[in-house]
């Protein structure tokens, strides 16, 4: 059996859910997008997905197109979410887990998706948080991800704007800013897994096999903390894997990926030379 | 309220109803149902200073970004998503802090629209404290509740001067049937000061109301009739999105020049909206259309 490392990252993302939970992903996600539908229908099946900026309820999409309002994403759904009607229900604490990612990430949890620099004239403007700012308060659980922790420019000790709310920003705790929602739970990048411990804070819990700690530690922006009980990621099921592949056969969830990631390739077996 | 029978009128005076410095409000979101006629028309017209806000957006606000027409973006996200990346034009006239940013979420802009629709000098939201977006919008204020004594952010209502909607299908009295995402457009089409609708095909009542009305007229100012108004973006259930198209504008908009150079082939050409429509290549066209022939040409088309 082999795999390349977007496969097992969409996996890994997969695993951070639990069954019965109600998950949302954002758009421009597809990373996150199929991570559910692989969650769905794997340890997961009585979950409810609403998918993207589609807000469709549990759909079968025939393919993951690039952009994330298209109508092959409510395929299947019996029903479609208006706008407000899903954002009502993450403000109001009735979605358990939403993915977020951004441009830089701090050890808190904070996401900026809006500007690298200063505000007034950013060195890079990105694109902004959708509905993030909100609903990354409000949401039970939030699933952080990024594919670009190995550029050393992601996960940094301070973000130079706070889109989405962390476990806390200068202004105060969740608890001190009256946020409903419990803030990130796991953190994976293409590198390892973190969790944030009992005090919300980035923790380096499981690496990929073909990365070193001193890698880590050298992609890493800040501080890094290792868990006592630091191990690898643990592998995909074959199961999983065709399920990953039958929902996107246009693998644009790769696209998230530097093209050199795509060459992280793995089996099973011992290689037979 | 909108009360006139017929309004349906033509493309260049209907955007024509936007004035400088206005604040405009945009349907659909990221590459799905953006006013794209609308837009280039304002283009075309020379428009300036503009307020755009709307929720996740794309090639609208990059095009009029391009063309010089926007003074301010008060949007939850203008890009191609990790398809396509950043939005070229957008990115280089914020980073040269020649467009001021009021970047907003979409729950925020919601409760705007909602304060506005209610009449109200403000709602409260549940996020945003603690964030820099916070710090980025002295229009917002904290408030204690009465009854909780929580500390809460409040905005302000949200009035655009004008909504630009596309729709697939309309009737003569702006009656608009949508597809799913509606987005924010009902919620424009209830706070705006007017709506100004483009529609694929003018149909009669009978089959706007059959299909089911999204929109209703009362709220539409006037309605024009414009074959493909959201391309290159989708307008389900009649065509899918032109990644070419958008691919090609993505990189033509990478350089100050080229962009200029993608705006006088395919928006201020002389001939308007119709040269436009006349200048894609009909079996590209024809494609997008036969988007639900088959699963597996509606994949095609993504690739």
């Amino acid at each position: 059996m082999n795999w390349n490392l977007p496969e097992w990252f969409v996996v890994t993302l997969a695993r951070t859910i639990s069954d019965r939970e109600v998950v949302f992903h954002g758009f421009g996600s597809p990373c996150a997008q199929v991570a559910m539908h692989v969650a769905r229908r794997t340890h997961a099946p009585n979950m409810l997905l609403i998918e993207g900026a589609m807000y469709a309820v549990n759909p079968a999409p025939p393919f993951v197109p690039p952009t994330s309002n298209d109508q092959a994403l409510k395929y299947g759904a019996a029903y479609s979410m208006r706008f407000e009607e899903f954002f009502d229900a993450a403000c109001r604490g009735e979605v358990d887990r939403m993915f977020l990612s951004g441009g830089q990430i701090d050890p808190y949890g904070n996401t900026n998706v809006t500007a690298i620099g200063p505000m007034n004239r950013p060195k890079v403007k990105l694109g902004g948080g959708g509905g993030g700012c909100n609903i990354s308060a409000t949401i039970r659980h939030l699933t952080l991800w990024t594919t670009r922790h190995r550029s050393g420019r992601t996960l940094v000790q301070e973000c130079d704007f706070i889109t989405d709310v962390g476990h806390r920003t200068p202004a105060g705790s969740r608890v001190d800013l009256g946020y409903t929602g419990g803030g990130p739970a796991h953190l994976v990048t293409e590198l390892g897994v973190f969790d944030y411990g009992d005090v919300g804070r980035a923790r380096l819990v499981q690496i990929f096999p073909d990365v070193t700690l001193d890698e880590v530690e050298r992609s890493t922006g800040f501080e890094l903390q290792v868990s006592p009980d630091l191990g690898t990621v643990p592998e995909p099921t074959e199961e999983e894997l065709e399920i990953v592949r039958a929902v996107d056969p246009l693998a644009v969830h790769a696209s998230e990926f530097d093209p050199s990631e795509l060459d992280r390739t793995f089996t099973s077996e011992p290689a037979i030379a | 309220m909108f009360v006139d029978h017929d309004k349906v009128g033509d493309l260049p005076s209907a955007a024509a109803r936007v004035s400088d410095g206005d604040m405009v409000a945009l349907g659909g979101g990221l590459s799905a149902r953006l006013p794209m006629a609308l837009v280039r028309e304002l283009v075309r017209l020379g428009r300036q200073d503009l307020h755009l806000v709307g929720s996740a957006h794309g090639m609208d606000v990059d095009l009029l970004v391009a063309a010089g027409a926007v003074a301010v973006c008060e949007e939850s996200y203008v890009g191609f998503e990790q398809d396509l990346g950043l939005a070229p034009s957008y990115r280089r006239a914020a980073e040269a802090g020649q467009l001021e940013i009021r970047e907003t979420c979409c729950v925020t802009i919601l409760t705007q629209l909602r304060a506005a629709q209610m009449g109200l000098p403000f709602l409260p939201v549940r996020g945003v404290k603690g964030t820099d977006i916070r710090r980025m919008h002295p229009d917002y204020a904290e408030i204690v509740c009465p009854f909780t004594g929580e500390t809460l952010v409040a905005v302000p209502p949200l009035e655009p001067d004008v909504a630009l909607i596309h729709a697939p299908m309309g009737d003569r009295v702006g009656n608009l049937h949508l597809e799913q995402p509606y987005v924010l457009d009902e919620h424009f089409a209830r706070a705006a000061r007017q709506v100004v609708a483009t529609v694929d095909r003018l149909a009669t009542t009978e089959e706007v109301v059959a299909t089911g009305v999204t929109i209703p007229g009362h709220r539409v100012s006037v309605v024009v009739e414009v074959p493909f108004g959201a391309h290159p973006t989708s307008c389900y259930p009649g065509y899918a999105y032109d990644r070419q198209h958008l691919a090609a504008y993505v990189a033509a908009a990478g350089q100050a020049q080229t962009a200029q150079d993608y705006l006088a082939e395919w928006v201020t050409r002389p001939g308007g909206e119709d040269a436009y429509r006349a200048a894609l290549d009909q079996d590209r066209l024809d494609r997008l259309m036969s988007w639900s022939d088959t699963i597996e040409e509606w994949k095609e088309l993504f690739v």
